[in-house]
């Protein structure tokens, strides 16, 4: 029997294989394109009505819009309580940033370094799990646990630190009739809630770290803290910035838990919802959407500059 | 002259694994001193067990004479070249080098210039600015070498430093830091699993198998006379007889090696066979022939005839060539 | 009074006047199967939450026509709603009716295609918040006050004056109110803090709520950055309320009767009151978009919603008064006469229904501070500004 030295085609996948073997652009474009498409048209397509939006006006009587370009309507966002709802906003998306970064390091630091096996397992579950029950759910849960009748005020009458708590709420800024009241309050369920999207991305970033960098600083001299600051940290920078684009854009743009817990002043996701859903303005609310993005685009920058993506 | 290090019978067990059983050693100070062994035999437990990344389960380790139990790394004067060499990816190559002196509190202008210095020991003068990443394999090896000489240790441990360089950058770099560690006149503890290496480059040598070490002593030692079964088969090339053949051959019934420079072919002698396979080496040729079952090689020096495939032959030696050793 | 009304409803028509004026439906046609209503929470009800109460049921086997509700929070929701479209009906309130026939996005009410107009209470048959130069844009469906709610435990009698929620003080319990009242989350309740000041601050000369020039407008705003200081949260939604009212301690707050009516029912103690200075309210009309696609489904309802049960047991429901009268007493439906009585039927002329506040006012063309600026003035104050 003699053989040959190509084998025969066995049909329409051989060939398919064969075309995209000979043109490896064809496949590439081939999928990509979809994805492409929906980013395209959906996604820039809807920002760009936004923005489109953004420079209409509204009629301040009958509520509707008047499709004529003007600036007016971003020369709204510099009035006063305007600008109080962008600083507001701005201040707890960075104080939020700040307090779950503090806090996932270290349970993304056992996760990524000594977790193993079942502790592993443990872990992500302890932190997905809170992802899977419904969000609404757990703040008006907290809503409960911050109450002035709630569980935290109970434990801390029970156990004679009621005065933290009412020292607490008479910090200029952070005042309420309960922490369910208070701007601390929303601060703390803002960091409850996001804070698995810090977890994760920093675990992962810690992860990629070689412990035989950590045992070379330690070799070289360096205590634990220099190892933390200046090998730790930079390596992990980009899963920290990675989770603090997370917990910094989903503060930016919420609108649930400051409707819910707090003192009622609007943060921007608010606004926005209630300019657009409620008072019909939806230029305003587009023009207060563009804020968050400019925001990002400007933090993004610094970050790059301060090399935050030079590990990458 | 100080003993460098000392171990009196370290143990570092894992659970019920005992990575490192019960070893005893001394490294004199200004030596090169390879550990040798294929992996999971302990050499690198050993060698983590210097620089503290290990603490042992029993024993105590000294160095220069000094219990190093309580302290930790970042405390030992002792510095490694990692086997991944460890850079930090973030940094350039300058300040990957002065980071032990950023670390101790050096200021700026002397830690570049100590890091420039030992930047041009290992001829890499112009390559301060720029990122491990731009390096090829054999300059990160140097950047490495640098990193931890700049800290000027009493001791310099490398782990497997030349296992991802290709043969002739390998034996250049093994050159080099033998060269280097002449010049300097410091202690160098060197892992590898490389026979090779580990002869061509050591003062003297650890061969270790089994979180104990099989035998300890120069190269010649080593290679000349094995102490037992275990490191004439992993130091190699030596023939291995079994206790059967050695008393056929007029010893007693032990384990023996036999290397095969020290035979000659002949028409008759006492270990004949088939030749079943020819290398050519350069230097000679190694004729490979069965004896009863046992693969005895030969050296047959250039220029001289070399039988065929198939012939039969015979294999003379002079009887001190034969070197008894124990079975383990 | 007679002139200033006519100078307003001038005013509005002058607004109104650019666009055609919308041909009204002569008859009603087959219906078409369906009919999409935007409305109050709680507003219409098909037995689904509790049993007893549905007033949708029927009608659709009646008529033919299945209704689609959409439900929405406040006044300015509704209007964005309409704005977009897509539905045939809106209960809307005063502060957003006007707001609605400005814009063109209401068509007249041919009331004569209405069987039962007749029985409409004839306070609101001609009521400024529908009618425009005599113009009918909607058919009125269900008014009441925004109450003052309580809790009895606190007040063991009612309280008096709505000073409660304006002005620090001590509370019948011996501690201040600071941190344990509420107010709404909705621009409109600027008018609240101006009728206090009619009341108490006669020398201001504020003769409507929703009438107020620069100065009787700062007095407002500034009574109401006061009343910030006591006010921990701001209620919009009126389960969040009844939760502050359980879990957070609240005691006192402007609300509807539906939230006190639900509260009781869960034997807290809980009350109202309507205190000596009055009350704002909300008087609810059904009106039709101008591009209604199924305007004899809606005919059909407005219809329904006048001459079923409705009108009867959402007043039970929702705390509410029928703008049918008769629905009171006659059986149609759960409530009794002192149901309406309850309910503040005989306070009508206490309570000052919602309206837009427009620029041209009954104090002159431009003198009054327009609804715009309420609401970013608003966000302002909740903001601590």
């Amino acid at each position: 029997m003699t053989s040959r030295a190509t084998l025969p085609s066995r049909g329409l996948a051989d060939q398919l294989t064969g075309l995209f073997w000979r043109r490896p652009g064809l496949l590439l474009l081939l999928l990509i394109t979809p994805p492409l498409l929906w980013l395209g048209v959906v996604y820039l397509g809807s920002l760009a009505a936004l923005l489109l939006q953004s420079f209409y006006s509204i009629d301040e009587f009958s509520g509707v819009v008047k499709e004529e370009f003007t600036l007016k309507t971003y020369g709204e966002l510099f009035r006063a309580q305007n600008l109080d709802i962008i600083l507001r906003t701005v201040l707890m998306a960075a104080t939020v940033t700040l307090a779950c970064a503090v806090l996932a390091f270290p349970i993304a630091y056992f996760a990524a370094r000594y977790a193993r096996g079942p502790w592993k397992a443990a872990f992500y579950l302890g932190v997905m799990l809170p992802l899977w029950s419904s969000y609404l759910v757990k703040v008006y849960a907290w809503k409960l646990i911050l109450a002035k009748e709630g569980i935290v005020t109970w434990a801390a009458e029970g156990t004679g630190t009621g005065f933290l708590i009412d020292g607490l709420l008479s910090i200029p800024g952070l005042e309420g009739a309960s922490l369910s009241t208070s701007p601390f309050g929303t601060f703390l369920v803002f960091v409850y809630i996001w804070l698995p999207y810090m977890i994760l991305p920093m675990q992962a970033a810690l992860e990629r770290v070689p412990n035989s960098m950590l045992e070379a600083s330690a070799d070289l001299g360096a205590t634990q803290s220099q190892t933390f600051w200046t090998v730790i940290l930079p390596l992990a920078l980009p899963g920290v910035i990675a989770g603090s684009i997370f917990t910094f854009s989903l503060t930016l743009g919420d609108y649930i838990i400051p409707q819910i817990v707090g003192d009622s002043a609007r943060f921007i996701g608010l606004a926005v919802y209630q300019l657009q859903g409620t008072a019909g303005n939806t230029p305003l609310a587009a023009a207060f959407a563009v804020v968050p993005i400019l925001i990002m685009l400007v933090y993004l920058t610094l970050a790059k500059r301060a090399g935050a993506f030079d590990a990458l | 002259m100080t003993a460098a290090v000392e171990f009196h019978a370290v143990s570092r067990h894992f659970g019920t694994v005992k990575a490192v059983d019960g070893v005893d050693l001394t490294i004199a100070e200004g030596s090169f001193f390879a550990m040798l062994g294929p992996s999971g035999s302990g050499k690198t437990t050993c060698l983590r067990l210097i620089s503290g990344f290990e603490k042992p389960t029993g024993g105590q380790i000294r160095i220069f004479g000094e219990d190093v139990s309580n302290t930790p790394p970042h405390l030992r004067n002792v510095n490694t070249v990692f086997q991944d060499y460890a850079l930090f990816p973030h940094m350039n190559v300058r300040d990957n080098v002065a980071y032990g002196l950023m670390v101790k509190g050096m200021g700026r202008a002397e830690r570049y210039r100590k890091a420039e210095e030992m930047l041009a020991l290992v001829k890499l003068d112009s390559y301060g600015d720029r990122k491990p990443a731009q390096l090829s394999g054999g300059q990160r090896q140097r950047v490495a070498l640098a990193r931890a000489l700049v800290n000027e240790p009493r001791v310099l441990l490398l782990d497997e430093p030349l296992g991802a360089l290709d043969l002739k950058l390998r034996e250049a770099m093994q050159d080099e830091l033998k060269a280097l560690q002449k010049r300097l006149g410091l202690t160098f503890v060197f892992v590898t699993h490389d026979q090779h290496e580990a002869l061509s480059m050591a003062d003297s040598l650890a061969v270790f198998n089994e979180g104990r070490i099989a035998q300890i002593g120069t190269p010649q030692d080593i290679y000349d006379r094995p102490a037992t079964r275990f490191v004439a088969d992993f130091v190699g090339s030596s023939n291995v007889l079994p206790p059967e053949m050695t008393r056929a051959l007029g010893g007693p019934a032990e384990w023996a090696s036999l290397r095969p420079e020290a035979t000659r072919l002949a028409a008759s002698g006492p270990i004949s066979g088939q030749v079943t396979a020819l290398r050519y080496l350069g230097s000679g040729t190694r004729v490979v022939l069965d004896a009863n079952g046992t693969e005895i090689a030969a050296l047959v020096p250039a220029g001289q005839t070399v039988p065929a495939e198939g012939d039969m032959t015979a294999i003379a030696f002079e009887p001190g060539a034969l070197h008894l050793m124990k079975g383990a | 009074m007679k002139t200033m009304k006519l100078m307003a409803s001038t005013a509005l028509s002058a607004l109104i006047g650019a666009a055609p004026l919308m041909a009204q439906v002569t008859e009603i046609g087959a219906p078409e199967g369906q009919v999409n209503i935007v409305a109050w929470p709680g507003y219409i009800e098909r037995g689904e939450t509790m049993k007893e109460f549905d007033w949708v049921t029927k009608f659709e086997a009646a008529s033919g026509c299945k209704v689609n509700v959409k439900t929405a929070n406040t006044s300015d929701e509704m209007v964005a709603l309409m704005n977009e479209g897509g539905f045939d009906l809106v209960t809307a309130s005063g502060d957003a009716s006007l707001r609605l026939v400005a814009g063109d996005r209401v068509q007249p009410i041919n009331i004569d295609l209405i069987p039962s107009w007749s029985t409409v209470d004839d306070r609101l048959k001609d009521a400024p918040w529908h009618t425009v130069d005599g113009v009918h844009y909607g058919v009125p469906y269900m008014w009441g006050p925004n109450v003052l709610m309580y809790n009895t435990e606190v007040f063991k009698e009612p309280p008096t004056s709505w000073n409660v929620v304006f002005e620090e003080q001590t509370l019948p319990d011996g501690k201040s109110n600071k941190g344990r009242v509420q107010a709404y989350d909705g621009p409109i309740h600027v008018a609240d803090a101006a009728q206090y000041l009619m009341f108490h601050k006669p020398e201001l000369g504020i003769k409507s709520p929703y009438e107020l020039n620069e100065d009787q407008y700062k007095a407002a705003l500034d009574l109401l950055r006061q009343q910030r200081e006591l006010t921990s949260r701001y209620w919009h939604d009126a389960f969040i309320q009844m939760d502050d009212f359980k879990n957070e301690g609240v005691v006192a707050s402007g609300s509807w009767p539906f939230q006190v009516n639900l509260l009781k029912s869960e034997g807290l103690p809980i009350a109202s009151v309507i205190p000596q200075e009055g009350a704002t309210g909300w008087a609810d009309t059904t009106m039709m978009h101008v591009d209604a696609a199924n305007p004899n489904c809606a005919y059909l309802w407005m219809e329904h919603t006048l001459s079923s049960n409705l009108q009867s047991d959402l007043a039970v429901w929702f705390g509410a008064n029928p703008s049918v009268p008769a629905a009171c007493t006659d059986g149609r439906g759960m409530a009794t006469a002192e149901t309406c009585t309850a309910n503040g039927l005989d306070d009508f002329d206490k309570i000052r229904f919602w309206t837009t506040p427009v620029s041209n006012c009954s104090q002159g063309e431009g003198a009054c501070v327009p609804y715009y600026r309420w609401v970013s003035d608003y966000i302002g104050v909740i903001g601590g500004r």
